[in-house]
């Protein structure tokens, strides 16, 4: 084999490792070796441990992903590591958690944990107890958040693969900025045993990958079901312009509408009674749901920032909750009956790509914002809805930065979205899932 | 002293919590940001939309 195997598409090299021409150990060490000489300034793997990777290298069992290197976010139960969630913190026991067991017996390989935005706070990734998340293609801008890290990883061709959480747009958010592709399932679609924030209502956990195939190959297996494709040249797909497509960097509007004019589908405008509320109701869960989980010593020791938030968040009056839960109930009923009328709902993932690490405020045409507040108005309505989203790239910003566009459909139909989002590869002729970032050219040239 | 910091102080005290210049200059920023937000929510007429007795995020909701 020439050339580096995490220069291969996650299905190629399970297919390498099956055909005899790739060994999971050589595998392995190669991309531990990718990881040091690539991850300096991006700072996407939190921490390795080759010798466990090991062991489970030589304990494989047969299985979709035998042999194949999957980095995991720090957010997972490990049997020989507690997860710290961005923080210096043991956040729970270490132990077997259910995607580690499902990894496991599919028979890959998890070579290390990647690096978060603390306490999964955010979507910028550039807080964090191991320092910031970069983002491949230019590593002084965010990898993004939460699970940026893993994200990252996946962009600058570390992993093929990678496992995050999205409790607010936490796997779409950061795919969009470092240009992969991000599938979030449906509520409750992996084990929640072993994870760090299984009290959230609005988490769930799913593949980051370089294209739609390869996440239909991790999707299986963290799904436990089958991902068959099908076609998707024939969906309708709904365009909710307000308030999803109203405050969003001309570039990227553009490029998320020649995407769907590209994939040639139907269009319908939706409206969704209570979207206007949707990120006041995301962000009031988000917050509230985790501050039973603080731990007292962790305030005493978090940095001014992150207390003063928290006391922000104490100060929350219990009505607006409430508010917040009719909201999310009218958005569940609005989503329902638009997902009798079309298959899919698409928007831009985020509405200005990537901050720089050092100032996170991101342009929009109604001026400047902090990017968290601008990011999950147009993440958060799934997370309170429960259902599956996928973000895929559909072109490179003039700043040289990623663009995305965001399609989710009803509960339980991640098929339809890996189809929608291979026909707009196919659409785009593979230009963005297989675009290099300057990084990883510069390296392949 | 305005309103924002009042409320700050005296919620924060009853509640036995410490308040500091960082404290109130974050809240204020993040008022700031989510503040109006929060606002509209509140200021929404609800009183028509049923809340969901058996939310299950992982299926659609059930017909009222």
């Amino acid at each position: 084999m020439t050339g580096h195997p995490q220069d291969l598409p996650l299905r190629e090299q399970t297919a390498a490792i099956a055909a005899g021409d790739l060994d999971p150990a050589e595998l392995l060490d190669a991309t531990l070796e990718r990881i040091a000489e690539r991850d300096t300034d991006l700072n996407s793997i939190a921490a390795t441990f080759p010798d466990e990777s090991r062991r489970m290298v030589e304990e494989a069992p047969a299985g979709p992903l035998h042999g194949v290197p999957i980095a995991v976010k720090d957010m997972f139960a490990l049997p020989w590591r507690a997860p710290r969630d961005g923080s210096d913190y043991e956040q729970i026991p270490k132990g077997e958690s259910g995607v580690y067991r499902l990894l496991r017996d599919a028979g890959a390989v998890i070579v290390g944990v990647t690096n978060m935005h603390f306490w999964g706070g955010g979507s910028t990734g550039h807080v964090s107890a191991y320092g910031p998340v970069g983002n491949p293609w230019s590593t002084d801008h965010c990898g993004g958040g939460s699970s940026g890290g893993s994200a990252a990883a996946v962009g600058a061709r570390i992993v093929a693969g990678a496992v995050g959480t999205d409790g607010g747009g936490s796997i779409r958010l950061p795919a969009a900025y470092c240009g992969v592709t991000g599938l979030k399932g449906t509520h409750g679609a992996v084990p929640l045993v072993g994870y760090t924030h299984r009290f959230s209502s609005l988490g769930s956990m799913g593949p980051i990958c370089r294209d739609a195939a390869d996440a239909r190959l991790l999707g299986e297996v963290l799904y436990e079901r089958a991902l068959q494709p099908g076609g998707a040249a024939g969906l309708c797909v709904g365009i909710v312009r307000d308030p999803f497509w109203n405050d969003i960097d001309p570039e990227i509007e553009r490029a998320c509408r020649d995407a769907l004019d590209a994939a040639g589908w139907a269009t319908e405008d939706v409206e969704l009674m209570g979207a206007e509320h949707a990120r006041a109701a995301i962000v009031l869960r988000l917050t509230l749901e985790a501050l039973p989980a603080v731990h007292p010593e962790e305030v005493a020791g978090a940095d001014p920032l992150m207390r003063a938030l928290l006391k922000y968040e104490k100060l929350l009056p219990a009505r607006h909750l409430m508010k917040a839960d009719r909201i999310r109930a009218l958005l569940r009923r609005e989503l329902k009956q638009a997902f009798e009328r079309v298959d899919v709902i698409a928007w831009p993932t985020v509405p200005a790509p990537a901050p720089p690490i050092a100032d996170t405020t991101v342009e929009l045409p109604s001026g400047p914002s902090p990017a968290d507040p601008a990011n999950v108005g147009q993440s958060g309505i799934g997370n309170l809805a429960g259902i599956p989203g996928i973000s895929v790239p559909v072109g490179t910003h003039s700043s040289g930065l990623p663009m995305a566009l965001q399609l989710q459909a009803a509960w339980g139909r991640e098929p339809v979205l890996l189809d929608a989002a291979e026909h707009l590869e196919r659409a785009t002729s593979r230009r963005f899932v297989d675009a290099l970032p300057p990084m990883a050219a510069a390296a392949a040239a | 002293m305005d309103a924002l910091e009042r409320y700050v102080r005296a919620g924060l005290e009853l509640a036995g919590e410490e308040v500091d210049d960082i404290d109130i200059a974050v809240i204020r920023a993040a008022d700031a940001v989510y503040g109006p937000a929060l606002a509209a929510l509140d200021a929404a007429d609800l009183s028509e939309v049923l809340p969901e007795t058996d939310l299950d995020p992982s299926r659609p909701p059930r017909p009222l």
